[in-house]
């Protein structure tokens, strides 16, 4: 199968990258045991919620290393070579996404055994918040393949840096939008960050109440669009880069 | 018997046509190598010949099989090694070799590795990180890569651009070692590189195959004193 051989050479550039270990993994499991000793009185940081958001505060990383990787990809050449070999688009689209899976599996597993250790109330509502977290995270490496197709090497670090940025501010992980309120909420309520982690916390709490249709509408306009056109985009740069 | 052939084979970006109508003819086994100065169409008929962009005009044949129907296939029986090096950094040099292996779902690949490694003399750099190699490694791993599918059709697009006189001959004396074997197809900069190792030379500019020769034709036909004088005098027209 050469998308499974394709993924298994993703996943082992990904994972000999220090960068991308500190950043995916290191620096979220930091935050969920850093926030945690600092006792803030607020509904977002008790480790049932927080947890959550650590999560997607991981994924945020997945897209930026996901981008670079692709753009590295493209600049070497390494793309001609195999644009030249028998693999097909399906072959490469897939490659990327199966390659990240198990980073992502590896995260929530580090993650809700740090928050169990701090004290986080172990239910069997964690099984399936992973496999819901994989799904969505599905979202966030077809991100960073649309960045990485889009942009340079140079580039992606940027762009990257907007999303963990809107992951922090817009998905609810650290302060209620309705602090801020006004046109920061309408832009919360626009951007698919704060479906993600509501659709997360849902599952781990067994409680979907503050989920709304929107919040779905949204992640699934969200979902759809960006894995579609990352895939058009990605084609036709394979193209283009090789002109 | 043909390996490569091109009929009226053309490309055009928009308003420039950078390869205008070109007729190829490489016999099975021979080394051709395709010269010009730069922009004058080479690498963009070497992506064309081995499928990665398709032409705007113009037909191409590889062993009996047409470009536009056949990519699939014939992408089995080529190879390519780009310009710039292009293997997978964070991988060990084995680790390249075995995933080139399993693009090319090669059957018995540990033999096939086991002889690339043997013929390129690759054993004392086998389990380093290709990031970590010289360039002139890099270079020869690249090659030995392009040679893992066992491949009839061979493109090396500049192979030895940036290395250092032994590197480049250490490339030579592997390239020289696959001659009559495989149908190369070689683009280099490097006149003396293009005399020594191939067999016909074909000459393009602004998108034209110009001339096709032995390095003595050419000589012969321009009355240069050298290839390289021969080669200024057809690439320019005659003008310098």
């Amino acid at each position: 199968m050469r998308m499974l051989n394709f993924a298994k050479r993703n996943f082992k550039e990904l994972i000999r990258d220090p960068l991308s270990l500190i950043f995916e993994i290191a620096l979220p499991l930091f935050l969920l045991f850093i926030f945690q000793q600092f006792n803030i009185d607020a509904d977002n940081y008790r480790l049932e919620n927080f947890t959550p958001s650590i999560i997607l505060f991981g994924f945020s990383f997945i897209t930026l290393f996901t981008a670079t990787l692709i753009a590295k990809d493209r600049t070497s050449s390494f793309l001609i070579r195999l644009g030249t070999s028998p693999m097909k688009s399906s072959d490469y689209i897939l490659g990327y996404i199966l390659s990240l899976l198990p980073i992502v599996l590896i995260q929530n597993v580090l993650f809700f055994l740090t928050a169990v250790a701090m004290g986080l109330e172990f239910s069997m509502s964690i099984i399936p918040t992973i496999l819901v977290s994989m799904i969505i995270s599905i979202f966030f490496i077809s991100l960073g393949i649309l960045i990485g197709s889009l942009v340079s090497e140079k580039g992606t670090g940027g762009l990257g840096s907007i999303i963990v940025q809107l992951v922090c501010f817009t998905s609810g992980m650290y302060f209620p939008k309705e602090l801020v309120g006004g046109v920061f909420e309408i832009i919360c309520k626009l951007l698919p960050f704060e479906a993600c982690l509501n659709i997360i916390q849902g599952t781990l709490h067994n409680d979907f109440s503050n989920l709304t249709l929107i919040h779905i509408i949204v992640f699934l306009i969200y979902f759809i669009a960006v894995i579609l056109l990352s895939i058009v985009v990605f084609k036709k740069r394979m193209i283009s880069d090789n002109k | 018997m043909t390996a490569i052939e091109a009929k009226k084979l053309t490309k055009r970006f928009k308003d420039k046509v950078a390869v205008n109508e070109i007729n190829l003819d490489i016999k099975q086994g021979e080394l051709f190598a395709l010269l010009g100065v730069n922009g004058a169409g080479k690498t963009t008929t070497i992506k064309m010949l081995s499928g990665l962009i398709l032409p705007t005009s113009g037909e191409i044949i590889i062993e009996n099989m047409n470009m536009k129907r056949e990519a699939f296939k014939i992408k089995q029986i080529l190879n390519v090694s780009p310009q710039e090096t292009a293997i997978a950094p964070n991988l060990t040099v084995k680790e390249n070799l075995e995933f080139m292996a399993g693009v090319y779902q090669i059957e018995d690949k540990d033999k096939k590795i086991n002889e690339l490694v043997k013929g390129f003399k690759l054993d004392e750099v086998l389990n380093k990180k290709a990031k970590t190699l010289s360039g002139g490694w890099q270079r020869k791993v690249s090659i030995a890569i392009s040679l893992i599918n066992n491949p009839k059709i061979l493109f090396l697009d500049e192979p030895t651009l940036g290395l250092d006189v032994i590197a480049r001959k250490e490339l030579w004396k592997v390239i020289n070692s696959l001659k009559g074997k495989i149908t190369i197809i070689l683009t280099t900069h490097y006149m003396e590189e293009a005399e020594s190792l191939s067999d016909r030379i074909g000459i393009m500019a602004n998108g034209n195959i110009v001339e096709v020769g032995t390095s003595k034709e050419l000589i012969k036909k321009t009355k240069a004193k050298n290839f390289e004088d021969a080669f200024v005098s057809i690439a320019t027209g005659g003008e310098l």
